[in-house]
C-alpha cells in the first residue's frame, strides 16, 4: 500500500468517527442528565371542578388489571347508561404487570383518566395522582373511616391518613373455604371461630388421612394463612401501619414470630399438601374443587369457580381468631381507582368514582362476588349461597373494623420477598425469626430507610 | 468497514478514476459513502448504544424509575459483587451450562454422527424434524408445558410410578434440590435440536471421501468420529457452545415462566433478578449494575472461547 493513500484513509476514518460520534451523541444526549424528574406529574388540583358532564361526547380511558375485566365492564355498562355522552375505553394488562407498569403509564405523555393504583404511597408521593378533595366536597362523599384509610396518603408518603387520592370499586375479602363433605367426615359440625378449634380440626383431618389445608405456595399462597395468623397475634393496626409504611413500623416482632412458628409447626406436622412449593394458585384451587383437601384459605375471587364446580359442597368462613380476639381478615380494594395527575378528563373520571359508591354499582359488585364500596345496606344475595356466606363474613369484618391490608402490598418488591420466604418456610429451610428478619430488611431497603 | 479499504485498486486505475471526476474536491470515499451508513448508524445508536449508555449511567444511581435519582458511586457494583443472593444467581447460570451447553453439544454430536452413519434411509429427515421441533416452540410456552409435566401428578411422576420408582416422585419444580436441574432439563430439551441441526449441516460439509478413506482404513464408528467428524466440526461446535453459553448466562424465559426463581431463590438467575429488581422492585440502579456485570461476564466467557474455536 502506498503512503499517499494512507492520509485520505486516515481522514476517512476520522470522518467516520466524527459522524458516528455525532449520531450517537445526538441520540444519547437525552440520557446524560440525571435520570428521573423531580416533578413527574405536576399534580396541581384544578381550580374549578364540575359534576356536570354536559352533553358533548367525552371519552375516558380506564386502565386496570386483566383479572378485573368482567366487573369493570359491568360497571362501565351501568355508568354509561346513566351518562350516554360518556364512553369508556379500557386497557387491561395482567394484574401483576399492571401493578408494575402503572407508575410508568401514569408518568407517560398519554396517561389514562382512571387507573388502578396498587402502590398508592409511591405513586402519590411522586405527584402522579390528582387529589380528590374538590370532588369529595362537591359530590358530598361520605366514606366509612376504614375505607377512607385505604384511599389516603399524607405529606410524608404514609398511607392511612391525609389527602384522598382514590376510590375503590369494591373490596375483596379473605377467609377459609371448606369442603362440607370432608368436614362432616372429620366431625366438624360448624366452622371453627378460634385458632385453637381450627388446629383441632386440622389434627383430626390429618389423623384420618385427609389433607387438612391445600395451598399453592409456588405462587406464594402460603402467605395467606401466615398473614391470617400474624393479624391475630399482632393486631390490625400494627399490620396496617406496616403496609402503609408508617414511620418506625415493623413486622419483625415476637408476636409475629409466634404466628409464623404456628405455620412452621403445621408444616412440620404435615397439615399442608406436601407438594405446596410445587403447586400454584390455580392448581391448588382446582384440586380443592376436586375434593382433595378440607380447607383452602383464599379470597372471594375464587368463589365463582368453586361454587360452580362444587355446588353446595363448599362453605366459607372468616379467618379464625385468637380466644377473645377480634375477627380480622385481609380485605382491600378490588380496584383502587385514582385519577392520574395528567389525565385529560378529570371531571368525567370523578363522576365514575362517585358512581362506584352508588346503589347501582354496589349491586354490580355483589353480583360479581365482591364486597361493595361506600356505605349503606348490603345488596341482597341468594339465600344459602356461597356468596351469601362471603357477604356475611365481610359485613362482620366491617362491623369489627377488621379490614387488614395484604402484607404483600407494602412495597413493590414485597410479593417476591414474602413468596420466597414462605417457600423457604414450607421447605423447612428457614426459621420464623429469619423469615421475618428477611422481610423487614427487604422492606426497609425498598423504602430507603 | 468500507469496501474501498478492503479492495485496493492499482494506482493507475485510481488515478484514472480521479481524473474522470468533474470536481477536484469530491474524492471517492468522501462524505457520500458515510451518508449511506447514517440510517443504520442512527438506529444502532438509538436502540443499542443509547440504552447501553443509559444503563451504564443508571448503574451509578439509586433510582426508583420515576423520581429524581441519587448518585451513589460504585455502591450498586459493590452490592452485586457481595450480595449472596445475587452471586448465587450467577452460580446458577454456570450450573445451567451443564444442561444448556455441555449436554446439548455432546448429545448433538452423537446424534449427528449417528445420523451421518445411517444416512440416506429417510431417518435423517424424520430425526431432524423431530429434534428441531422444540426450536419452533417459544421458550415460555415450553416452560408452561414442562411445569405440568413436572407437577406432582404430571407426566414425569406418572412415568416414574409406572416403572415402580414411586419413591422418587416429587413436585420437581418445588423441590429445593431438584428445581434447578429440572429447569435445566427444559433447557436441554430446547437446545438439543439446535445443536443437532447445526452439527448435522457441519457434517454435510465434510468431504465424503474422507469418511470413505477412514472406512477403507478400517476405522470404526468411534475412530471415525474422533478422527474425522470432531476435527471437521470445530467451527460448528464453537458456534453451538457460544450460543448455548450465552443462553445459559442470559436465561430468562424458561426460568421466569416455570419457577420465577423459586422455591426460595434456588433457581434464581441473573436475567430474572434484573427483571425483578428493575421492573418489580423499582431498584433500577442495582438492576443496571447487575445487567452490566452480566454483560461483562458473557464477554469474559465467550471471548476466550472464540479464540479457542477459531480455525487455526
Amino acid at each position: 500500500m502506498s503512503t499517499n493513500r494512507l492520509n485520505p484513509r486516515r481522514s476517512r476514518r476520522a470522518r467516520l468517527l466524527t459522524l458516528a460520534g455525532a449520531v450517537a451523541g445526538l441520540t444519547t444526549l437525552a440520557a446524560c442528565s440525571t435520570p428521573g424528574s423531580s416533578d413527574a406529574g405536576q399534580s396541581v388540583a384544578p381550580t374549578a371542578v364540575s359534576t356536570d358532564l354536559g352533553s358533548e361526547p367525552v371519552t375516558i380511558t380506564l386502565y386496570d388489571g386483566a383479572g378485573l375485566k368482567s366487573v369493570d365492564d359491568a360497571l362501565i355498562a351501568a355508568f354509561t347508561d346513566l351518562h350516554p355522552n360518556v364512553s369508556v375505553e379500557t386497557r387491561f394488562d395482567p394484574d401483576n404487570v399492571q401493578a408494575q407498569n402503572a407508575p410508568r403509564v401514569l408518568a407517560s405523555d398519554n396517561p389514562p383518566d382512571l387507573a388502578r393504583i396498587v402502590a398508592l404511597g409511591d405513586i402519590a408521593g411522586n405527584d402522579l395522582l390528582t387529589p380528590l378533595t374538590p370532588w369529595a366536597e362537591v359530590y358530598g362523599w361520605e366514606i366509612p373511616h376504614g375505607q377512607m384509610a385505604m384511599y389516603s396518603v399524607d405529606d410524608q408518603g404514609v398511607r392511612g391518613s391525609g389527602t384522598q387520592y382514590t376510590v375503590a370499586s369494591g373490596f375483596v375479602t379473605t377467609g377459609v373455604y371448606y369442603n362440607r363433605q370432608l368436614a362432616e367426615q372429620v366431625g366438624m359440625t360448624e366452622p371453627p371461630t378460634t385458632v385453637e378449634a381450627f388446629a383441632d380440626v386440622l389434627a383430626e383431618a390429618h389423623s384420618q388421612g385427609v389433607t387438612p389445608i391445600l395451598v399453592g405456595n409456588s405462587t406464594g399462597q402460603g402467605v395467606m394463612i401466615t398473614q391470617m395468623l400474624i393479624n391475630n397475634h399482632l393486631g390490625a393496626t400494627p399490620v396496617n401501619d406496616w403496609v402503609f409504611a408508617a414511620p418506625g413500623a415493623t413486622i419483625d416482632t415476637p408476636q409475629s414470630v409466634e404466628a409464623v412458628q404456628t405455620v412452621a409447626d403445621w408444616v412440620e406436622a404435615g397439615y399442608f399438601n406436601d407438594d405446596a412449593n410445587g403447586t400454584d394458585n390455580a392448581g391448588a384451587s382446582g384440586r380443592f374443587a376436586q375434593g382433595e383437601a378440607l380447607f383452602y384459605p383464599s379470597g372471594n375471587w375464587d368463589a365463582a369457580t368453586l361454587a360452580s364446580s362444587m355446588g353446595d359442597n363448599v362453605g366459607f368462613f372468616a379467618p379464625p381468631a385468637l380466644e377473645d380476639g377480634a375477627v380480622l381478615a385481609m380485605s382491600d380494594p378490588v380496584t383502587n381507582f385514582g385519577i392520574p395527575a395528567r389525565a385529560p378528563n378529570k371531571d368525567a373520571a370523578a363522576a365514575f368514582l362517585d358512581f362506584l359508591m352508588s346503589d347501582d354499582a354496589r349491586a354490580v359488585l355483589v353480583e360479581h362476588g365482591f364486597a361493595p364500596s361506600g356505605a349503606g345496606d348490603a345488596p341482597p344475595t341468594e339465600a344459602g349461597s356461597l356468596n351469601e356466606a362471603i357477604q356475611a363474613s365481610f359485613a362482620g369484618l366491617v362491623e369489627a373494623d377488621g379490614q387488614v391490608q395484604f402484607v404483600q402490598n407494602a412495597t413493590n418488591g414485597s410479593t417476591a420477598a414474602w413468596n420466597q420466604q414462605s417457600q423457604l418456610l414450607f421447605g423447612g429451610r428457614t426459621s420464623p425469626s429469619d423469615y421475618l428478619a428477611a422481610i423487614q430488611a427487604n422492606y426497609l431497603e425498598e423504602l430507603r430507610r | 468497514m468500507s469496501t474501498l479499504a478492503t479492495a485496493p485498486m492499482p494506482e493507475a486505475s485510481t488515478r484514472a478514476a480521479r481524473q474522470s471526476r468533474p470536481r477536484r474536491g469530491a474524492r471517492r470515499g468522501g462524505w457520500t459513502d458515510w451518508l449511506f451508513l447514517v440510517p443504520a448508524l442512527a438506529f444502532y445508536a438509538l436502540f443499542v448504544l443509547r440504552p447501553l449508555i443509559s444503563t451504564i449511567q443508571y448503574s451509578f444511581y439509586d433510582w426508583d424509575g420515576i423520581s429524581l435519582a441519587t448518585p451513589v458511586g460504585l455502591a450498586n457494583y459493590a452490592r452485586v459483587l457481595t450480595d449472596p443472593v445475587l452471586l448465587a444467581s450467577v452460580g446458577h447460570s454456570f450450573f445451567l451450562m451443564i444442561f444448556l451447553t455441555a449436554l446439548p453439544v455432546l448429545g448433538g454430536l452423537l446424534v449427528a454422527a449417528l445420523l451421518q452413519e445411517f444416512r440416506a434411509r429417510g431417518l435423517g429427515t424424520l430425526a431432524r424434524t423431530t429434534l428441531f421441533l422444540p426450536q419452533i416452540i417459544p421458550g415460555a410456552a415450553a416452560a408452561i408445558a414442562w411445569v405440568w409435566m413436572f407437577s406432582s401428578t404430571g407426566a414425569v411422576n406418572q412415568l416414574l410410578s409406572a416403572i415402580g420408582l414411586d419413591s422418587l416422585t416429587r413436585a420437581w419444580l418445588g423441590d429445593f434440590t431438584w428445581a434447578l436441574p429440572s429447569v435445566g432439563v427444559i433447557g436441554l430439551w430446547l437446545n438439543l435440536g439446535f445443536c443437532t441441526i447445526l452439527l448435522m449441516s457441519g457434517i454435510g460439509k465434510i468431504d465424503g471421501s474422507i469418511y470413505e478413506a477412514a472406512r477403507l482404513d478400517g476405522a470404526g464408528f468411534w475412530r471415525t468420529f474422533a478422527a474425522v467428524t470432531l476435527p471437521g466440526l470445530r467451527q460448528e461446535i464453537g458456534v453451538c457452545v457460544t450460543m448455548t453459553m450465552i443462553a445459559a448466562l442470559a436465561s430468562f424465559d424458561v426460568v421466569y415462566m416455570s419457577t420465577r426463581g423459586g422455591p426460595g431463590t434456588s433457581t434464581m438467575v441473573p436475567g430474572v433478578m434484573v427483571y425483578q429488581l428493575g421492573f418489580t422492585e423499582g431498584r433500577v440502579g442495582l438492576a443496571s449494575a447487575l445487567a452490566l456485570v452480566l454483560t461483562i461476564l458473557v464477554f469474559a466467557v465467550i471471548l476466550p472461547l472464540q479464540r479457542l474455536f477459531r480455525e487455526r
